[in-house]
């Protein structure tokens, strides 16, 4: 079956992409799918959405992800979607752009917005470019109209008890010739960045590595998270990588930002730029940061930050 | 003997982007140019590789005619010789059309064991390229590297992925894709930089590449982002933070 298909690597990922597909699939009047690596996704899978859901077959220990590149490419052969949707993780944006030339297709990187133009129904769809400063509007001129989604662009799908759909296993084998041969998981943190509701952001402008301190005083005052720029986490590493707000690391929407240090190179800007109130202390008054703000103090952040502490405490005391 | 190829990309410096304040279009007339900030890392490394193994490397760039500053740029930090595949139709190419065209130069016949790319082009970030290149050339690929080793025809690296590190090992030929931890890309001497202007230049035209592909992925428009904020700006004193503390309290944002 023709149709809008989607790809993930969890239910959680999976069900932003049904959302989206399930408005789709209404509009352009097809079914939707999604691929799943078990039964037991494969019918939540149903539940919250999907018309089909085909099964993969199960990849050796030594397999990467992407070994399910053959296996996509030859169901989409055989079944000529309309439009592919992926989550753009690291592997499946691997996984997409190969594909991609399997299929001799465009794919979307990094889709923000899917709109349906004209009566072709061709997607027309907005992404980021220049590191956020601008939007670029693509449209994908051959089948199927692909696209890599990030994380929490669109509302995930709600389930529907009872829902029926067909499951699909796929026989093809996957196959890759890079063999994994360690893995490592990630240690995860208790901090949840994307719910936090007040974010303090340490930027290079943050001295010393024990200065940190003055941010998470900062944050305990107002009951928020504290979060970094790529450079403190990455170049200097004094917070941990899933500590970093940017087009390439965490996007935030906090209802209130502060930043502390933070130079606002546009990679940055653009992870917080959902944010309801930005608020800016710098040295440098022509830090671009300030453009960005809706409040900034332009001044030492050693002097700036203790007074504003002891000021917060005294507004927030009742 | 390990032979690498670089890929680099000569990009817009968007700190230079203007915008249209009517029109929200992007002036790009005085724009500067540079190596792509994730390319450094990728011939930084290509070069570190090189020092460990031995061998050769290859700087190899698809841009514009005009663009003739890249070529010492790169030839600087430390590769032994530049393919230089220019066009004046190169320009605006779309990911799969780049991809394309770099496999036809590389088939020209640049001698290879390895390709590095970097993370994404800090212009349009598609990070499509890397991935696409290897699967033309029908070679494998590993992506977001962060730490890579090379031992008897086989590399070993480490993927860093949303779930942890992944590390895997292929034989070679294959294409890497190493994300900007993996080093730091060091400033070129200046012996290295009047060194470059020494170094071969090997200029591929579109004729031995046969003709540009269709576009699959058509942009239709660029427009500047726009972002309402307020800009206040209040005093570093205790009146200043007074009245800052006022206006988040105003806007509801603490409590």
């Amino acid at each position: 079956m023709a149709g809008i298909w989607v790809f993930a690597e969890d239910l959680e990922q999976t069900r932003e992409l049904l959302g989206a597909g399930t408005e789709l699939a209404g509009k352009l009047g097809t079914k939707l799918a999604a691929f799943a690596g078990d039964g037991e996704l494969a019918r939540q899978y149903i539940v919250f959405g999907a018309d089909e859901v085909f099964l993969l077959p199960p990849l050796a220990q030594d397999q990467p992800l992407e070994a399910y590149v053959p296996v996509l490419f030859e169901a989409a052969r055989q079944e000529d979607p309309d439009v592919f949707l992926f989550a753009a993780t690291p592997r499946c944006k691997e996984i997409a752009a190969r594909l991609s030339v399997k299929l001799n297709t465009g794919l979307c990187s990094g889709c923000t917005g899917i709109e349906l133009g004209g009566g072709e129904q061709l997607l027309g769809m907005e992404r980021m470019a220049y590191g956020g400063a601008a939007i670029q509007r693509v449209q994908c001129t051959m089948r199927p109209q692909m696209a890599t989604v990030p994380p929490r662009t669109f509302e995930p799908s709600v389930a529907q008890e009872g829902r029926q759909g067909k499951i699909t296993e796929l026989k093809t084998s996957p196959h890759s010739e890079v063999k994994v041969i360690g893995r490592s998981p990630r240690q995860r943190g208790s901090v949840n960045l994307a719910e936090a509701k007040i974010i303090v952001c340490v930027g290079r402008g943050v001295g010393k590595p024990e200065d940190i301190q003055l941010a998470r005083d900062l944050a305990e005052v107002l009951g928020g998270e504290v979060g970094c720029s790529r450079p403190v986490a990455e170049e200097l590493n004094w917070l941990p990588e899933e500590l970093y707000l940017g087009i390439s690391g965490k996007k935030v929407k906090p209802e209130l930002y502060i930043g502390l240090g933070v130079s606002g190179q546009i990679q940055h800007v653009t992870g917080i730029r959902d944010s309801k109130v930005i608020f800016a202390v710098n040295q440098d008054e022509n830090a671009p940061i300030f453009e960005a703000a809706d409040y900034g103090i332009v001044g030492d952040l050693y002097q700036v930050v203790p007074k504003l502490i002891e000021e917060l405490k005294s507004a927030l005391k009742g | 003997m390990l032979k690498t190829i670089a890929c680099f990309k000569w990009v817009i410096d968007e700190a230079d982007i203007k915008v249209d304040a009517a029109t929200r279009k992007l002036i790009l007339d005085r724009v500067g140019y540079k190596i792509n900030s994730y390319d450094r890392n990728a011939i930084e490394e290509a070069v570190r590789l090189q020092e460990q193994h031995g061998g050769a490397v290859a700087a190899l760039t698809l841009t514009q005619p005009t663009a003739k500053a890249c070529l010492k740029d790169a030839l600087s930090r430390g590769p032994d010789s530049v393919y230089f595949v220019n066009d004046s139709a190169f320009t605006g190419l779309a990911p799969l059309q780049t991809a394309t065209l770099l496999a036809a130069a590389i088939k020209t016949g640049i001698e290879y064991d390895l390709i590095i790319c970097g993370e994404g082009s800090s212009d349009l970030y598609s990070q499509q390229v890397g991935p696409a290149l290897a699967e033309i050339l029908e070679i494998p690929c590993i992506t977001y590297v962060n730490k890579l080793s090379y031992s008897d025809g086989q590399i070993v690296a480490d993927r860093k992925l949303d779930d942890g590190i992944e590390t895997v090992s292929v034989k070679l030929p294959a294409l890497v894709i190493i994300l900007p931890d993996i080093n730091s890309p060091r400033i070129p001497t200046l012996k290295q930089v009047l060194g470059a202007a020494k170094k071969p230049v090997h200029n591929l035209a579109i004729d031995a590449l046969g003709p540009v592909c269709q576009p699959c992925l058509q942009t239709n428009e660029i427009l500047a982002a726009t972002m309402d904020r307020k800009r206040v700006k209040f005093a570093a004193d205790a009146e200043g933070i007074r009245s800052a503390v006022g206006a988040l309290l105003r806007d509801g944002v603490i409590s």
